[in-house]
């Protein structure tokens, strides 16, 4: 999946310099973000591991950035980035007494979407789609049941809807519904060594401010 | 932009894949050892560490017939002892035209070590595994009462204190942590039985009864993973590294269908099977990538508990040894019938068999150890893979 990341970085990078510089060709967002998850894993597997063990994870807050920068009057590439929210999951099934919090781990989530935004620069209301991809590293894992927890990275499809509403020329409101393709191989060691692998099936909700120039 | 090559790629992967002993190496225990001998080999002697079920009669003494610790012995053997009843190292030994005897004889603070020095055969005692030893900790099951118990850590010490190295034309078997996890799996039990009679009496809760218990279960399971990661850095730093060439790693066997795990509640089973299973899987994780094979034994049991007539056993359930005439046998000493003081010999006024049991087609003489069919079974199943290693 690196090749195809890298190519993506290449690609754009083509696009972005093929475009001549013209004026508000760039935006910079700031917004708050609700994470949240719809988790699925297909189960525990695990020597001592009972059958149902099962686990969710939960939701989480953060604020993210973004930068968009517009390739034609209606088209933009957009980076977003988030400070990693920690995201928790809890034993459910025939483990559920283990209770909440047995696995945690921050999320650093860059993802590249290509924006499609509807109608023209001096709209009042001017909704968009996109499309791209996101890439997904889990961080500072921490598990109470492993002192040893791996969890692969994600590369995975995503797609925005959102809405902007200029407030002038250089500002406006943005909010947006994302989902995304996240899905992890998990090992975790400890006495025993347990394996799941979980998708976290994210809808990504996005309220905030964009400063065009 | 380069485009990376499939075949070059695949090359890459297997290369990986080759250097690490195969597996995925985020996954413990998911690898293999690599590089042990393929060709045959003509060995001169058996080298053996472990505990009860490997041991060729080091408590002899406890089973003196005077009383006194001085031969002629009973028992000494952890199976169904006779003239001809020997225990699967020996069978092994004797198929490859080597004598071995025990490294150490002795019982309750006195012991000779190579008694077959004496007798001009100083170079067989090299059967250094005893009836209760753990993997690191001296203090063994039945040390207590006697049992020596040398973990296994120093019966390699004193195979190379003795010897110096190892050869290449030793055969080393060794099959450890079958004490460990009989202490790990009665320190649960007894842990979960105190736990569910709290919670029937409304104690504790369901929840609270399921977190106890499991963290009894995690203790047991940890346990279990310190002594195989011990037991395969033996084999990596005191073996290997001292010449140890055809090195056989016998993994742990699960007890779940003896008559003793048979004893057990059903629940307490999985745990007890489980244990062997993390042992099995960190000793193989340590393991991974060093020049040994593994015997799997895992199944050995359960194989025959399952098929008995496919492997010549009439009776898979019942202790051939009866602990009524071993309790008479010892003066009330031995309560348990203990294979040690369990002998098969027809007519002998120190037989402890069960009435009409069978030292061959039964499986079980105690709770846990097999009888001489049963070890006979062992050999037989040992020397295939030793075979299909192309050692013998």
């Amino acid at each position: 999946m690196k090749c195809n990341l890298g190519s993506l970085a290449v690609g754009l990078g083509a696009m972005l310099m093929a475009h001549a510089v013209a004026a508000q060709d760039n935006v910079v967002k700031f917004g708050l973000t609700e994470y949240t998850t719809h988790s699925r894993t297909n189960g525990i597997s695990g020597i001592g591991v009972p059958p149902g063990a099962d686990a969710k994870t939960g939701n989480a807050t953060t604020v993210i950035f973004v930068y968009e920068r517009m390739l034609t009057p209606n088209i933009g590439a957009e980076f977003v980035l988030g400070v990693p929210p920690k995201i928790e999951a809890k034993a459910t099934g025939t483990v559920a007494f283990l209770g909440n919090d047995v696995l945690d781990a921050r999320i650093v989530a860059p993802t590249f979407f290509v924006n499609y935004h509807f109608g023209s620069s001096g709209d009042t209301w001017r909704p968009y789609l996109g499309a791209g991809v996101n890439y997904t590293k889990f961080v500072r894992i921490k598990s109470t049941l492993a002192d040893d927890v791996k969890m692969s990275d994600s590369t995975g499809w995503a797609v925005q809807g959102g809405i902007d509403y200029a407030l002038n020329k250089e500002w406006s409101l943005f909010a947006s519904v994302a989902a995304l393709k996240v899905k992890s191989k998990v090992v975790a060691s400890g006495a025993t060594v347990l394996q799941t692998s979980i998708e976290f099936r994210p809808i990504v909700y996005s309220l905030g401010v964009a400063y065009h120039f | 932009m380069r485009s990376v090559q499939p075949w070059r790629l695949s090359l890459v992967v297997a290369l990986l894949l080759a250097g690490c002993g195969g597996g995925d190496p985020e996954v413990p225990g998911s690898g293999s050892p690599s590089g042990a001998p393929t060709a045959k080999a003509t060995f001169t002697a058996v080298v053996s560490f472990g505990s009860s079920e490997s041991d060729v009669g080091s408590y002899a003494p406890a089973t003196s017939l005077a009383g006194n610790g001085t031969a002629p012995y009973f028992g000494g053997k952890f199976t169904t002892n006779s003239a001809t009843g020997a225990v699967w190292v020996e069978n092994i030994a004797t198929s490859l035209g080597v004598l071995v005897t025990p490294a150490e004889v002795g019982f309750a603070g006195s012991s000779v070590k190579c008694p077959a020095a004496g007798l001009g055969a100083p170079n067989s005692c090299t059967a250094y595994a005893q009836g209760g030893a753990r993997v690191t900790d001296p203090n063994g099951r039945g040390h207590a009462g006697g049992a020596l118990t040398v973990p296994i850590v120093t019966q390699i010490d004193n195979h190379l204190a003795r010897f110096g190295s190892f050869k290449s034309s030793d055969l080393v078997l060794l099959v450890g942590g079958v004490n460990d996890l009989l202490d790990q799996f009665e320190t649960f039990a007894a842990t979960a039985a105190q736990v569910q009679a709290q919670a029937a009496a409304g104690e504790i809760t369901a929840d609270q009864a399921n977190l106890l218990i499991f963290a009894a279960q995690s203790d047991a399971q940890g346990a279990m993973k310190q002594a195989a990661i011990e037991l395969a850095g033996y084999v990596r730093t005191k073996i290997i590294a001292n010449g140890g060439t055809y090195v056989a790693v016998v993994t742990l066997l699960d007890l779940a269908s003896t008559p003793a795990g048979q004893s057990a509640p059903a629940a307490a089973r999985v745990v007890f099977s489980d244990l062997s299973r993390i042992f099995n899987l960190w000793l193989r994780d340590g393991l991974t990538g060093q020049p040994v094979q593994i015997i799997e034994a895992f199944d050995i049991y359960n194989a025959a508990v399952a098929a008995p007539a496919k492997f010549g056993f009439v009776d898979v359930t019942v202790p051939a040894c009866d602990p009524a005439k071993i309790s008479a046998i010892t003066g009330g000493r031995i309560a348990d019938g203990s294979a040690l003081f369990c002998n098969s010999t027809p007519g002998a006024p120190y037989n402890g068999m069960r009435a009409g049991a069978d030292a061959t087609t039964t499986l079980f003489a105690d709770g846990v150890h097999p009888t001489t069919g049963g070890h006979k079974y062992f050999s037989n199943t040992f020397m295939q893979q030793l075979k299909s290693f192309g050692w013998i």
